[in-house]
């Protein structure tokens, strides 16, 4: 067997990941803030289509980045004002998201199916450390954004834990009736951290898009992967640096089947080796659900309730 | 400086009468005028669209039948989730329910079709898919009422693993489910015995007033049977139910396997009527999330989900009608449907709370 | 203000001499939806003062003490400090101006450190946190009023008087001149009250001051200068002059009348025994909850159990009920084992709960008062709500319920009301008559009227010869009502006593487990 092919597909789990550490990190920073976002499959949908459009209209990827960022901060925009300021049961705002963003991004992808990318966001090199066996591909050989997610991930974390507002954001998730007597704005956090959220899984669509795909193949673009992310969230107890190795497992998962295919490894159905990511995923969240694990997890304790302040 | 207006929510004691009946209404005039913003700014016209999607979903016959078909799998999944949410158990699969649900139909009718007369056949067919899709949801309840484990994830992730079998039984292959020595994979019709014609040489077929009946059976054990009583203690508080001796685990399993039975009646209900056969294409139609948005306008209310089943209905075939005559993107139904529901859930709002602006006093210096 | 004065006074009260109020509410109007919570309130507090807020529940003093510190805003009326009106919009406006609250719910984040929870919305800190440093920080903060706290300790693992002492540091840390401590008093046994007191003359004496929100009538009269008295939103009253208030005339200004909520204890001699608890033990998680317990209750007795939350009252009561399976010892009703054998049983031999969690526990919150009856009764398979409907609309009558009928949701009741349902679904028996009643906290969060209300309830069944096991952290009610008295404490009887014989010292102590002999 080739051995050269299973480091390409080691590299491969890592830029995979880039999507899964974004979007991953995008839902824990808004369930930091109490406010369980399931609609990042949507918001992934829909910012991957926008990224497309806009760098296909204009020629610059980095405008693509920018773009189907934002369009992702405004669909949270819209989880945001339902769940916070409307206090609608996030669960179901969430779904609804998934279906608005889902049908929104067909329907702007209809100009889009069959095209590509022109220009895609390119690996960088760095010289002879990329040559370096084994090492080379899976640290050297990867693209800017890649690098950025596994940076915001490490900022993100002492962010989190060493910073005055990562406390009030920490805060905010498991107590809001406490931080809102300190005379903080609970609705003012979770709005912000929910953008912000928004805004992450809008970079990871947007890379999905030009970094990965670059085709547009309406559902199949993001093919559950927002889905995993929340999972991956759970799996990482909501902490950003366990998040980093969990995107890697995951992207090894995803990437496993394309792999076996292109190795011609045809033990297992090729349709039934697709379940893979979401066998693996489920397993995960099952095991993690034992009640002695679960305790030591740490899901934000307010996670998905609204706050209301008592008024008697 | 910061304005001296307030936002006041005020928890209103008695929801007022016309607000239940003008908030859904008002969500899809909004959603409908988000869809025109949307069309306009692609180039399409939005008049022309909704005319057309009006009259090829409801105001002709053809498109009156042709609803009313549709709405037979859409009611399904739209009790389905209604069953399991009224306990505030989210089952998001019922997308993938559905299509075990045909997966089983499609089996039973291949498998036994030949050898049994129709008016067993067709009982035959929707039990078995039916359990198929209760079996669909089986480990979600099951580690959801053992281990806690949120339904939610579980039940959406089963929908692409679904997804691959669909796959897998219409692509690999010698498989039992497709045509032998066929050019391109396609699914194996089931005999006769196992699939029913439309009434009148229309799409709508008898199962219809079989969803139909379900839907209201399922309202009155709700209101009026102990295990709806029990269901409304366990949805309200746990806690109460545990004083008072119910046992949450078993009635949640039992909720969620009858939820996934539902889901799964819906897909088989596609093999009796229009498909016959087990047809990937089901993976883009998306019948199962329909249903969510469908229980949730109707929330949770199972005579209510009838009439919210059929106005999706309308919008769904209209909307994939437009494809084929006006190459409108046929997603602009399944956003509308997103749309509505977005607006029905800020309009919820509205009607629970009274909500009003007051100026706040501020003290001079 | 050293020369006690005496004065009882209708209408706005002016402190005397010339020091200027360090805060004063003034002719306040608060409405919440069909209620008026303050009615032109008028209130100040001195520097260096107590000045207490007296009233029952609902009398509107927590309202008042909300505005007072930012969290709600008057209708109309306005507040100053030191003189000067001042807007306080939220919270953090309240704390700018100096202004804390201590609530009875504490605010802290059970995850969080001591220091983290104490420096939580500080504007004056770093972007980056040094945990030892902000840990030094804070110990100094409490050092100097001498209030022991560690810093680097978990708050979910702390007792209730640890953390109502975290809360206050928090208040002095942020520099606050004025604390206003809501009920502090409700959740701390007897010893712990004194070290409270003692820590309220610590800051007084710094100059501070305190706002004193209670509805106990002897610690008020203990720490105020000066009391406030509040009914229905209004000011009945003023008080000045430590230790010189009279309860009765505070207890009249309170309630409006006279209140008799008098000793009652079983009239006749005890029948045969119903509750038998033996050797009964329960371990959950590993922590030992409840230890060798034994004990009977008769028929026509009240048995009462004293303790702090937490030491296994609820789990004791959980368990007879059958909720809960224990570890180890057994539990008959009327001579027939229940252990393990689950709520349903249990209930069949005669067995009714009240517990402590009125709705959401004992009442469905979005249930009709009809289907909250038929909670604990046997339904069949169709739910028979006709002929149920007559028996709900002759307890409404009975036990004085006000509600629409028998469809008045649950949740819509006023404490009070929501369980005198519940009173009325446990004593009109369900599967079979009631033999033995559990009641946890009955009375907690009622006013007075409901207080005497359900006292009178148990009362009478106790001397229609059912068993009665009264499980409370209200001291007084359990000293008052009970033939014997238990204290339970980390899950053991430590303490047993005659109710006519108990000694209010005695059993405080046991209940903060220290050993009755041993108190010096």
């Amino acid at each position: 067997m080739n051995g050269n092919i299973w480091v390409l597909a080691s590299a491969d789990s890592v830029a995979i990941a880039t999507t899964l550490i974004l979007a991953a990190l995008g839902a824990l920073f808004t369930e930091r803030a109490g406010v369980l976002n399931l609609g990042i499959e949507g918001i992934l949908l829909t910012s991957a289509i926008s990224s497309f459009l806009a760098a296909d209209s204009s020629g610059s990827i980095w405008l693509g980045l920018i773009v189907g960022s934002l369009v992702g901060a405004l669909l949270a925009g819209i989880h945001a004002v339902l769940s916070v300021v409307l206090r609608a049961n996030q669960i179901v705002a969430g779904l609804a998201l998934v279906i608005f963003g889902t049908g929104l991004a067909n329907f702007l992808g209809k100009p889009a199916e069959g095209k590509t990318v022109t220009t895609i966001i390119k690996p960088l090199s760095f010289g002879p450390l990329s040559d370096i066996p084994l090492v080379g591909p899976i640290v050297f050989r990867q693209d800017p954004i890649t690098y950025a997610s596994v940076v915001i991930a490490i900022v993100s974390s002492l962010y989190l834990f060493r910073s005055r507002p990562g406390l009030e954001l920490r805060a905010t998730g498991d107590d809001p009736a406490t931080v809102d007597a300190q005379g903080l704005s609970v609705a003012s956090i979770r709005i912000r951290y929910t953008l912000f959220g928004g805004l992450l899984v809008g970079l990871g669509g947007s890379w999905l898009m030009l970094a990965q795909s670059a085709a547009w193949h309406q559902a199949a673009t993001t093919n559950g992967v927002g889905w995993i992310a929340l999972a991956l969230v759970v799996f990482a107890g909501w902490r950003p640096m366990r998040l980093i190795f969990g995107a890697i497992l995951f992207g090894f998962t995803l990437q496993l089947p394309f792999t076996l295919q292109a190795e011609q490894i045809t033990f297992i159905p090729s349709a039934l080796m697709q379940m893979l990511p979401y066998l693996a995923t489920l397993i995960a969240l099952i095991a993690l659900s034992r009640p002695s694990t679960r305790n030591k997890l740490g899901a934000p304790k307010s996670l998905g309730i609204p706050f209301v302040r008592d008024e008697r | 400086m910061r304005s001296p207006i307030r936002i006041v929510f005020e928890q209103r004691s008695e929801t007022p009468k016309h607000l239940s009946v003008l908030v859904p209404l008002l969500s899809v005039v909004a959603a409908l005028v988000v869809g025109a913003l949307f069309l306009l700014a692609t180039g399409y016209s939005p008049l022309e669209t909704y005319s057309n999607m009006l009259s090829d979903g409801f105001t002709s016959s053809r498109g009156i039948t042709d609803t009313l078909g549709l709405s037979t799998v859409l009611i399904c999944t739209g009790i389905s989730a209604a069953f399991a949410f009224q306990m505030n158990l989210y089952n998001i699969g019922g997308e993938g329910q559905l299509y075990l649900g045909m997966i089983g139909g499609a089996w039973a009718g291949l498998a036994l079709g030949n050898q049994l007369p129709t008016f067993v056949m067709i009982p035959v067919v929707l039990l078995v898919g039916a359990l198929a899709g209760a079996s669909w949801i089986l480990l979600p309840a099951f580690v959801r009422s053992r281990l806690g484990t949120s339904e939610i994830v579980t039940t959406l992730l089963l929908t692409y693993i679904a997804a691959s079998l669909v796959k897998h039984f219409v692509y690999s292959p010698g498989s039992f489910f497709v045509t032998k020595n066929s050019a391109f994979p396609q699914g194996r019709l089931v005999p006769d015995s196992a699939s029913l014609s439309g009434i009148g040489d229309t799409s709508l077929y008898p199962t219809f007033f079989l969803v139909i009946l379900i839907a209201l059976v399922l309202f009155w054990v709700v209101k009026k049977t102990e295990y709806g009583y029990r269901i409304q203690v366990i949805s309200d508080s746990p806690r109460a139910a545990h004083y008072a001796g119910i046992n949450a685990n078993r009635t949640t399993m039992s909720v969620m396997l009858i939820s996934g039975a539902l889901s799964g009646l819906g897909g088989a209900v596609l093999i009796i009527g229009p498909f016959g056969r087990l047809d990937p294409g089901i993976i883009l139609l998306g019948y199962g999330y329909a249903g969510i948005v469908i229980a949730a306008l109707a929330r949770n209310n199972f005579s209510a989900i009838i009439v919210s089943g059929i106005l999706f209905a309308g919008l769904r075939s209209g909307g994939d009608k437009l494809q084929i005559s006006t190459d409108t993107p046929i997603h602009i139904g399944v956003m509308l449907q997103g749309a509505i529901l977005l607006f029905a859930l800020g309009g919820e709002a509205f009607r629970r709370y009274h909500i009003h602006a007051v100026r706040t006093e501020r003290a001079t210096q | 203000m050293t020369n006690a004065s005496h004065e009882v006074a209708k209408g706005p009260h002016h402190a005397s001499g010339a020091a200027p109020s360090a805060l004063s509410a003034h002719s306040i109007v608060k409405r919440f939806p069909g209620v008026l919570a303050n009615d032109s309130v008028d209130f100040d507090v001195l520097p260096g003062e107590v000045h207490t807020l007296l009233g029952e529940n609902g009398a509107g003093k927590s309202t008042l003490a909300a505005m007072l510190c930012g969290l709600y805003q008057p209708d109309t009326g306005y507040i100053t400090r030191n003189g000067e009106r001042i807007a306080l919009s939220s919270p953090r406006a309240g704390l700018q101006h100096g202004i804390a609250m201590v609530h009875q719910h504490f605010r802290l984040v059970e995850r969080f450190t001591v220091a983290e929870n104490v420096i939580l919305g500080s504007r004056d800190l770093s972007y980056k946190l040094n945990r030892s440093e902000l840990e030094d920080k804070v110990a100094a903060v409490a050092e100097s009023y001498g209030l022991p706290i560690e810093p680097g300790a978990t708050v979910g693992d702390l007792s209730v008087g640890q953390r109502q002492r975290v809360e206050i540091v928090k208040a002095l840390y942020q520099g606050a001149e004025i604390l206003l401590l809501d009920e502090p008093t409700a959740v701390l046994v007897p010893a712990e009250v004194e070290k409270l007191f003692e820590n309220v003359h610590a800051m007084t004496k710094a100059g501070k001051s305190i706002v004193f929100i209670s509805h106990k009538l002897g610690e008020v009269v203990e720490i105020s200068d000066r009391v406030t008295v509040l009914r229905n939103g209004r000011v009945t009253g003023h008080v000045s002059g430590r230790g010189t208030a009279d309860t009765k005339e505070l207890a009249r200004l309170m309630v409006g009348r006279d209140i008799e909520l008098t000793t009652q204890r079983a009239s006749h001699a005890t029948g045969h025994e119903i509750l038998q608890i033996r050797d009964l033990s329960l371990t959950v998680g590993g922590v030992n909850v409840l230890s060798d317990i034994s004990f009977n209750v008769h028929a026509g007795e009240m048995v009462g159990i004293a303790g702090v939350a937490g030491n296994g009252q609820r789990e004791l009561a959980d368990t007879i009920a059958g909720l809960m399976s224990p570890t180890s010892g057994s539990i008959s009703i009327s001579g027939s084992m229940t252990t393990d054998r689950g709520p349903i049983h249990a209930r069949e031999l005669g067995l009714a709960y009240v517990p402590e969690d009125r709705l959401g526990m004992g009442l469905v919150p979005s249930m009709s008062i009809l289907d909250n009856l038929l909670l604990t009764r046997d339904r069949r398979v169709v739910v028979d709500r006709t002929t149920v409907r007559p028996e709900a609309t002759r307890l409404i009558e009975q036990f004085e319920i006000k509600a629409n009928g028998p469809d008045h949701m649950a949740r819509k009741l006023s404490g009070g009301n929501a369980q005198k349902v519940l009173l009325a679904r446990e004593l009109s028996g369900g599967r079979t008559a009631t033999k033995l009643l559990v009641v946890c906290s009955p009375t907690r969060g009622l006013d007075v009227g409901a207080i005497e209300t359900v006292r009178a309830l148990l009362d009478d069944a106790r001397s229609a010869g059912q068993a009665i096991l009264l499980i409370s952290e209200d001291l007084d009610e359990v000293m008052s009502l009970s033939d014997r008295i238990f204290v339970l404490y980390r899950g053991s009887v430590v303490h047993e006593t005659p109710g006519e014989s108990a000694q209010l010292a005695t059993v405080g102590a046991a209940m903060a487990g220290l050993k009755p002999e041993g108190k010096s």
